[in-house]
């Protein structure tokens, strides 16, 4: 018996080696290097020279650095209650529905699976200065709009289609959350006489602190990660206003040849967003029992 | 009652209505890759449909330096590959990790909880360098070497392999069955829906992937097909049909097997709540 037990031991030593070496190769030696890269100064030639912090503190006076955290700020700004709202309301119809439910889901959900590159081309045309989307509007209005051309509307457009893909997926999220509410709180609250106001905001929304936690904490790292979008669509402009990190990163580490001080927007970008991640759940998440 | 009924059906034909506005945008694009150049913009139902933009995306776009189907096929191998490896690996990671109870499992497990803090995108570059130092540039192992294990992968069966009773193991191995046979056929047919669950997300993800190859891919022969797509969206704007008919190549298998694993799709939603 005890050879058996060395033997699995053995086993599970030489499955578990060959993830350590696949992991130390592609995940551990990146980190290495990521950590390195951010204190020196290197153009892809070279050993790359020790400057200490001084990445780190340029970001300080690199005003593209700041008109990019303001756009990040200006896109959460959007899309966060934009796909918070949507998603809650979604859940809540599906809910209520009693006939071409999977239908409804399949069709938002099928959004999701879209591929960035795809979408960005199919949403770039349908809103361009002739597409249907416009030709609509001046039917209807006589004018059309400038979806991708104007700096603010730029940014809620891509929020806008980002919106359109992720609502499925997260309102299949909060949808999970409502199921798992006891019908019989409603019940309760029901006899007491509340009414159908009360319940939605003294019930349901504290009910669903969690899925609605999910959803905020998803959407908040997806801001952070927006790449395809806008290089496809506006090329991070107009005026640099749908400049992303990413698009940031890429530019600065191949554009401008500067890749160890992109990697350092890189960590401030994780840093950042991982902060915010913990902010939101340090003063919206709330412990839900059902007793 | 009978208000309340009107007010139920006008509620259910406002969804429905909506479910197709979200399906619209496909609809749109799957017809405007069969309509004549002239009248993509201008009508919704063609004069005629006709196949000459799926034409040049397969047969003639090779001349202008940028094979389609070339980027297709690379994109379908990348994509399989990956998938099939993460698939596999990760049962016999997630086996280990759940069934083989010793310190360098749960020190793993730990150390994977760990790693799912840091987002992929801060370790582009660095990979990007190692990638150049292998001398990987331009190749397929650039895309595919970096994806062929999964953390998440190896802790999505970990997390479901527990569920299973050791009896099963116990019983198997009194049978004189290996290691290997437990895990691809004892622990992988009863955790059929994990498996579904890991290949789709990772296969949706290695074919979305666009970022990466993008920085490590500049041979147009080895492009998969969303780069090759948006460098020739970029160059050729003009060739709106031929781009159409790109995007529709692009996400025609994301869709297929959305629909083929449709029920276990839902399923990685809910678990994702965990």
């Amino acid at each position: 018996m005890a050879s058996l037990k060395s033997r699995e031991k053995r086993f599970g030593f030489g499955i578990l080696a060959a993830y350590l070496t696949h992991t130390a190769i592609f995940w551990g030696y990146p980190f290495v290097w990521m950590v390195m890269l951010a204190f020196s100064r290197w153009r892809f030639v070279g050993k790359p020279s020790f400057v200490g912090l001084a990445n780190f503190l340029r970001i300080f006076q690199d005003s593209n650095f700041i008109r990019v955290a303001l756009n990040t700020l200006n896109f959460l700004a959007y899309l966060i209650p934009m796909l918070l709202l949507s998603s809650l309301l979604f859940a809540i119809a599906l809910s209520k529905m009693r006939y071409f439910k999977t239908f409804v889901v399949m069709s938002f959900l099928v959004a999701n699976v879209s591929s960035g590159v795809a979408y960005s081309i199919m949403f770039a045309n349908l809103f361009a200065v002739n597409g249907p989307v416009n030709r609509f509007v001046y039917s209807l209005f006589g004018f059309t709009i400038p979806w991708f051309n104007h700096p603010q509307l730029a940014i809620f457009s891509i929020c806008l289609i980002v919106t359109w893909k992720f609502i499925g997926y997260y309102g299949m999220i909060i949808y999970a959350g409502l199921q798992a509410i006891p019908t019989s709180v409603f019940e309760a609250a029901r006899m007491d006489g509340a009414s159908n106001w009360k319940i939605f905001w003294t019930i349901t929304l504290p009910l669903l602190n969690p899925s609605l936690i999910t959803v905020t904490v998803f959407a908040t790292t997806l801001t952070f990660g927006i790449f395809t979008e806008p290089y496809m669509i506006t090329g991070g402009g107009p005026m640099m206003r749908t400049t992303t990190f990413l698009i940031y990163m890429y530019d600065t580490a191949f554009r401008r040849i500067n890749p160890s001080y992109a990697t350092v927007v890189a960590i401030v970008a994780a840093a950042m967003s991982f902060s915010l991640v913990m902010i939101i759940r340090r003063i919206f998440e709330r412990e839900v029992a059902f007793v | 009652m009978k208000r309340f009924r009107i007010a139920d059906l006008i509620f259910h034909v406002i969804m429905v209505l909506l479910a197709f506005v979200w399906i619209y945008p496909y609809l749109w694009l799957f017809i405007s890759s069969f309509k004549p150049a002239k009248e993509i913009f201008t009508t919704f139902i063609p004069s005629r449909f006709t196949l000459e933009h799926y034409e040049f995306i397969f047969f003639m776009s090779g001349r202008l330096g940028r094979p389609f189907a070339r980027a297709l096929l690379n994109s379908i191998f990348v994509a399989s590959t990956v998938t099939f490896s993460v698939v596999m690996t990760s049962a016999f990671v997630g086996f280990v990790l759940a069934k083989i109870r010793f310190l360098l499992a749960r020190t793993v497990l730990n150390f994977i909880l760990y790693q799912m803090l840091f987002p992929g995108f801060m370790f582009l570059i660095p990979l990007f360098m190692l990638i150049r130092a292998l001398g990987l540039m331009n190749s397929y192992s650039a895309l595919i070497l970096p994806g062929l294990m999964s953390s998440w992968g190896a802790f999505m069966f970990a997390q479901s392999f527990k569920t299973i009773p050791d009896d099963y193991i116990d019983a198997a191995k009194l049978d004189g069955a290996s290691r290997f046979w437990i895990v691809l056929r004892l622990m992988l047919p009863l955790t059929r829906s994990t498996a579904s669950i890991v290949g789709l997300f990772t296969f949706i993800g290695a074919w979305d992937n666009f970022l990466w190859p993008l920085m490590v891919i500049k041979d147009y022969n080895k492009m998969p097909l969303a780069v090759l797509l948006a460098t020739f969206n970029h160059e050729y704007a003009g060739y709106v049909g031929p781009i159409f008919a790109g995007a529709v190549l692009q996400t025609i298998p994301m869709v297929l097997i959305f629909l083929l694993l449709r029920k276990y799709f839902l399923q990685g939603i809910s678990l994702s709540l965990r």
